[in-house]
């Protein structure tokens, strides 16, 4: 596992909120089937004193970090508020920041990226899942369910097509080590390259899934590198040019971050490229 | 959303950044008004979002009473396929030389990226191509509020030094105008000082709303009506409609239509935690194109209930045929109520694609 483990304690911003009363429930079933230590507190301004689910709620994250032993935490603010709650968490000594949150604006991303470094803060997002690492933690809103603990890293920048090829994995019988949902915008705290760094480091993880989109060619550039082996999937081959499908970050920008070309460029590189999510596993069990 | 050039030259020039004497006009007999302002010689220049658009022929000059006539025939004209409905007359400037410059974000470094060239113009896209060190670039921190003098120097190379200012300003209506790209090509200088002869501006359209911004002029009306729902919606032109949740998995499933040699009608993506009510919504709109023969609806997730997206697409009741892979919540609810409403729901994407492919075809 990377990021974490079944000691990391984690605080959710804006507890209070539909996402993130619903998610620190999920987050702590998953914690407590894996003995883990999961959400300790929450912030919301102006709630402090209500409960959430057995989980205590304070006004700021140093209010809360007084009382309770953390680390990490989970950001279900409103776009609108997002960077000020990133500051905050940052400012407040926390090291890892899951950014749930979609929508912020692109500025406020670049800020609140470049304001967490300064702290010596790692920021996950914005826009995404959050990550997993089976049998260990859950940080986020991926069902768990869908997962099994193994040797197989996932990194990607999608949602659900991360749920669709945990799926497959586990269906075929090859568990997971940690999987990370770096986010579709165009800023991201952590990116491929980030990521693909933990994995090296991790003695578990043997083998990586790549899940790029359309846009960027930051897929290219963090599969170059690591020594890891690498099966990719890029998805976004039918999209037209100039078309947004979705993320900010699906938008294609001047041929480089075609998901055609990126495929090629992948493939020129001599990594495995599945056609389709279904032929991931497979292509796994070839590199391990 | 993207500005057209004389909306982007208008906020530029707030900025403080010089621009061309010039007046908007939407019908050519205006442009006699504006002539003894401008001086004899003008440009007239269509209002199109479309690149290459000097090239195409939307960028046309002229000289005192013929303004007129050009106007009509610029009016007359598509560039690239889009109608000219407005045109920019300005005046003509005596150019000295042309430089490039633009200001874009760096996703591999998750800051903004000031890109500069000494040879500006219509060829800067070749040019960059041909010859990497044509254009220079830096990036800078966001948390700085304006380009330091170091960055500058590096940036500018041997250009003038009075170029640092307007690259300045241009740096502060990137940052404050949350754009996601902001360009001058050409900046150029002239006898009377520097000036931006074009402009680009591509607002961030996350933030539109705090830009005061409240219609994305970039979606069509059907785009406009999915976004109310919280769709992202995109036409394209097949006979497969598709619904899905998560941008990533709609556009996997898109694809794999093409891997299957189908061609998909649109994309939908219905967002998080997609309920009853939402679902009905995104059936009923896919099912409005013309030329969908079928639906294929496949959602993923741990949220998602299936007997609510079940309960949507029965409520639809539309006509072409619903196939429907989902997998989560009360998925054997789901699955039942589909099945005695006469409704297919497959075990996996492929399932899903290759029996819409039947009923396409």
């Amino acid at each position: 596992m990377i990021y974490g483990d079944k000691t990391l304690g984690v605080i959710v911003q804006n507890i209070t909120g539909r996402q993130g009363r619903f998610h620190t429930e999920l987050m702590n079933a998953y914690a407590r089937e894996v003995g883990g230590r999961g959400v300790v507190a929450g912030v919301a301004p102006g709630k402090g004193g209500q409960e959430v689910h057995g989980v205590p709620v304070y006004n700021t994250v140093k209010e809360a970090l007084r009382e309770h032993d953390a680390t990490a935490s989970v950001v279900f603010v409103p776009a609108a508020h997002a960077l000020d709650s990133i500051m905050e968490a940052a400012h407040a000594g926390i090291g890892l920041c899951v950014v749930i949150t979609e929508h912020i604006p692109v500025h406020d991303a670049m800020l609140a990226v470049a304001y967490a470094k300064l702290h010596d803060c790692t920021v996950i997002g914005p826009n995404c899942p959050g990550l997993l690492s089976p049998g260990e933690c859950k940080l986020g809103i991926m069902p768990a369910h869908l997962a099994a603990r193994g040797e197989v890293g996932v990194v990607s920048r999608s949602g659900t097509l991360t749920y669709e090829v945990v799926d497959e994995l586990t269906r075929a019988g090859i568990g997971q080590s940690t999987v990370v949902g770096i986010g579709g915008d165009p800023v991201i705290g952590q990116t491929f390259v980030d990521v693909l760094a933990r994995f090296e480091d991790d003695p578990r993880t043997k083998a990586v899934v790549v899940i790029g989109e359309v846009g960027g060619n930051l897929e290219e550039e963090g599969v170059r590198s690591t020594s890891l082996p690498v099966v990719t999937y890029i998805a976004g081959v039918s999209a037209p040019p100039e078309k947004r499908m979705g993320h900010a970050g699906a938008i294609i920008e001047g041929g480089e971050g075609d998901a055609r070309s990126k495929v090629r460029r992948l493939a020129a590189l001599g990594i495995a490229v599945a056609s389709r999510p279904s032929e991931i596993p497979g292509l796994i069990r070839e590199v391990l | 959303m993207k500005l057209l050039e004389y909306e982007a030259k208008q906020i530029f020039s707030k900025y403080g950044i010089p621009v061309p004497k010039g007046a908007l006009i939407r019908a050519p007999e205006e442009v006699a008004a504006h002539l003894p302002e401008l001086g004899g010689a003008v440009v007239l220049k269509a209002q199109v979002d479309v690149g290459g658009r000097g090239k195409a022929g939307g960028v046309l000059f002229a000289e005192g009473a013929t303004a007129v006539v050009t106007a009509r025939d610029l009016f007359a004209r598509e560039i690239k396929g889009v109608p000219v409905r407005e045109i920019l007359v300005e005046e003509r400037l005596a150019i000295e030389h042309e430089y490039y410059v633009s200001i874009a974000i760096d996703r591999s470094s998750r800051q903004p990226v000031v890109l500069f060239a000494d040879a500006g113009g219509v060829e800067i896209e070749n040019a960059a191509q041909a010859d990497e060190s044509a254009v220079r670039r830096v990036v800078v921190s966001p948390l700085l509020r304006e380009i330091p003098p170091f960055l500058m120097r590096e940036l500018l190379g041997g250009a003038p030094k009075e170029l640092a200012p307007v690259i300045n300003s241009l740096y502060r209506a990137f940052q404050q105008k949350d754009a996601m790209l902001a360009e001058i090509n050409p900046l150029v200088t002239t006898p009377r000082g520097v000036y931006a002869a074009d402009a680009k501006l591509i607002i961030d359209d996350n933030a539109l709303a705090r830009q005061g911004i409240a219609v994305n002029r970039d979606l069509s009306e059907r785009e406009r009506e999915a976004e109310k729902h919280g769709f992202s919606y995109v036409e394209l032109d097949g006979t497969i409609g598709v619904i899905g949740n998560g941008a990533g998995l709609t556009m996997s499933t898109l694809d794999l239509i093409e891997y299957y040699r189908g061609r998909a009608a649109n994309f939908l993506d219905v967002g998080g935690g997609a309920d009853q009510e939402r679902v009905m919504h995104a059936v009923r709109l896919v099912a409005s194109m013309p030329g969908v023969a079928v639906i294929v609806v496949n959602l993923l997730g741990g949220i998602t209930r299936c007997d609510e997206v079940a309960k949507g697409i029965i409520a639809a009741d539309v006509l072409p045929t619903v196939i429907v892979r989902m997998a989560g919540t009360n998925e054997e609810e789901g699955r039942r109520l589909l099945g005695k409403h006469g409704y297919r729901m497959l075990e996996s994407m492929d399932a899903a694609v290759r029996a819409a492919m039947g009923v396409a075809s």
